[in-house]
């Protein structure tokens, strides 16, 4: 007889697949449609002040991954929330999780399966615009690039001066640092889904899940100026008793203010491989502590 | 093929009851009230291996919240469920176990095939082993013609027959089923019947909860009746239903001076008082599948008809396509 462990990578990857198939065969894929129209609207659009000032054509690549990397976050944080909020309901509502559950699957692999497979849809589908990102703003950039050498050759302008405006702009075109910014997204999302698998394990609606998770969503992003607002205004210092509440908001709120290199990424500033590493650091801490959470809840749960 | 794996337990007492339930207790919290509602009440039994097992009861009396606490799905608020001696809590337990829900419904985005191989994966099933299993329950079920439909599409009876399949797939020695039958039309019916004699000629255990009596009468060799969440009855299904102080004859072509010579010795007979004489009845459902297969012969008959003369016609002998020749 086979011997079941706790804990299964290969019956994770088979649940996995599964809520792949399942999340692509719902036809998610179709907002791909979306974002190419908003790249595409994003690329050719003119501003009418887009041209005036001496860094217009950084701007304009500015604004293209803007459009773009917005786009992507948005659809990211979507899939995350609603695609884990739905999942666990469904299979609840349709009684398929009796016919899983009452195989020989430890409910801490079905979870992780889940969630797994939410975050190999997510890291398809921002794999998937990213290559057409990286294309667009290539293109785009190339353009703008030969447009500027042009316009300096014409003006005159000094060879060094040509490289400095070279380099600007290429720093706006596709580089290592978008991606990091593009990776941020990744692990903001993968923060998001663990937190709406948690939430999905007690609550009794995808839409109660949705609505919670949404709520977190927004708090995390005032989490920290709330959290260093308040411990300021304290005017007789804080104890270490307030130090372990805040700590524990912190825990239950994410704080997604860490995940600001997005913006950095977006304005071509540079990101440290170590800023990078940290933050995978911390994403997988928030969502191992959520992941063990949602355990906690379901491995008792009756169905 | 049919595999005889396990010997009956008459000839082995020393064997581990497939199902073995004691004392079972499951209460559910109240939503408006302080005490807890009892759904299942001080249940205990036995299942020993190769038996068919019918869990009769009406609607609520406690089956379903007897086989989920079976499976696991349930924690006992009191007592406990093992096996084949593993406690039901434990994830193992589940390795022996293949289960049909009431009115089962799949990944409706998976075919008939996906679906198979989904579940047998999660039973740890690999490559080749996956490929013949699922041909394997296909053939059993008699569903290859619809292996690659989407879920979706399949009818009341065929998700019952996948449902039976995904149950099946990791060889189980203990097959639970939650109204097999319910909504399934009279054939569908029958086929699943058929499917549980076999499986309990390969000698699996069939633990099967349904309040279609007639339909656990045929299968089942041991019953229990559960009533507000208690065993109010149980024992083997003949020593049950036998009526002992009587006996019953059946007997071909008798003329009616045979019959009544046969009531004259009873009459005749210390003790023995003639109770009922008569033609006995088939069922409804018989009745309804013999029509079934005569109609389904004459339909084919007249189809092979048909293709016969059509083949036959002059014109269509010519090869060449010309009919005027």
């Amino acid at each position: 007889m086979r011997r079941n462990g706790f804990f299964s990578p290969a019956r994770i990857s088979v649940i996995a697949g599964h809520t792949f198939t399942q999340l692509v065969r719902m036809k998610v894929f179709y907002f791909l449609a979306v974002f190419v129209i908003l790249m595409l609207a994003a690329s050719f659009f003119d501003m009418p002040w887009s041209r005036v000032t001496e860094d217009s054509a950084e701007q304009e690549l500015i604004i293209l991954k803007s459009t773009a990397m917005g786009a992507m976050a948005m659809f990211s944080a979507l899939f995350a929330i609603a695609g884990t909020a739905l999942l666990i309901p469904k299979d609840l509502e349709d009684r398929t999780l009796y016919t899983i559950l009452s195989k020989p699957v430890p409910r801490l692999d079905y979870l992780l399966g889940k969630l797994a497979g939410v975050l190999v849809l997510i890291a398809v589908s921002l794999l998937l615009m990213d290559a057409l990102l990286t294309v667009v703003l290539h293109l785009r950039a190339e353009e703008l690039l030969a447009a500027e050498m042009e316009k300096g050759a014409k003006l005159g302008w000094p060879q060094q001066y040509l490289d400095i405006r070279r380099e600007s702009i290429s720093q706006q075109g596709v580089t290592w640092d978008l991606q990091a910014g593009i990776a941020a997204i990744f692990f903001k999302a993968t923060v998001m889904a663990s937190l709406a698998l948690l939430i999905s394990t007690f609550s009794s609606s995808t839409l109660f899940t949705i609505v919670i998770a949404v709520v977190i969503y927004f708090i995390g992003h005032f989490t920290a100026d709330a959290r260093n607002y308040w411990l300021y205004s304290q005017k007789d210092g804080v104890s270490g008793e307030l130090k372990i509440l805040t700590q524990g908001v912190a825990l239950i709120f994410p704080d997604f203010q860490l995940y600001n290199i997005i913006d950095a990424s977006i304005e071509g500033k540079k990101i440290g491989q170590g800023v990078l590493a940290r933050l995978a650091i911390l994403t997988l801490f928030y969502a191992g502590i959520y992941s063990v959470l949602a355990w906690f809840t379901f491995r008792k749960k009756e169905f | 093929m049919p595999r005889y794996r396990y010997l009956p337990y008459q000839f082995n007492m020393e064997v581990t009851p497939a199902v073995q339930i004691n004392h079972l207790v499951k209460e559910f919290p109240s939503p408006f009230r302080k005490s807890r509602v009892r759904a299942v009440d001080d249940v205990s039994l036995a299942i020993m291996p190769g038996e068919v097992y019918g869990l009769i009861g009406p609607n609520g009396s406690g089956k379903s919240t007897t086989m989920k606490a079976l499976l696991g799905l349930l924690a006992p608020t009191r007592g406990s469920c093992h096996v084949f001696g593993k406690n039901s809590m434990k994830t193992d337990s589940r390795q022996e176990i293949g289960f049909l829900p009431e009115n089962p419904y799949f990944y409706k985005h998976l075919s008939g095939e996906e679906t198979l191989r989904f579940y047998a994966k999660l039973c740890g099933m690999r490559g080749k082993e996956v490929q013949n299993r699922v041909e394997e329950m296909l053939e059993m079920v008699s569903l290859q013609d619809a292996r690659k439909r989407r879920i979706g599409g399949y009818s009341k009876g065929m998700l019952q027959r996948i449902g039976l399949a995904q149950a099946l797939i990791h060889d189980p020695r203990l097959l639970i089923l939650d109204e097999p039958t319910a909504g399934v039309d009279p054939i569908g019916s029958r086929q699943i019947r058929d499917l549980i004699v076999d499986l309990k000629a390969r000698g699996v255990t069939v633990f099967l909860c349904s309040h279609l009596l007639e339909q656990v009468q045929e299968v089942c060799d041991h019953v229990g009746i559960i009533f507000n969440g208690k065993i109010v009855k149980e024992g083997r299904l003949e020593d049950l239903i036998a009526i002992e102080d009587q006996t019953e004859v059946v007997i071909r072509n008798a003329s009616s001076r045979t019959l009544a010579r046969i009531r004259a010795v009873i009459a005749d007979a210390e003790n023995a008082e003639f109770v009922r004489m008569g033609k006995p009845k088939t069922t409804l459902e018989r009745l309804f599948l013999d029509e079934a297969r005569k109609s389904d012969a004459l339909a084919n008959a007249s189809d092979h008809a048909e293709t016969a003369a059509t083949a036959a016609k002059p014109g269509n002998t010519n090869e060449q396509g010309d009919p005027h020749a």
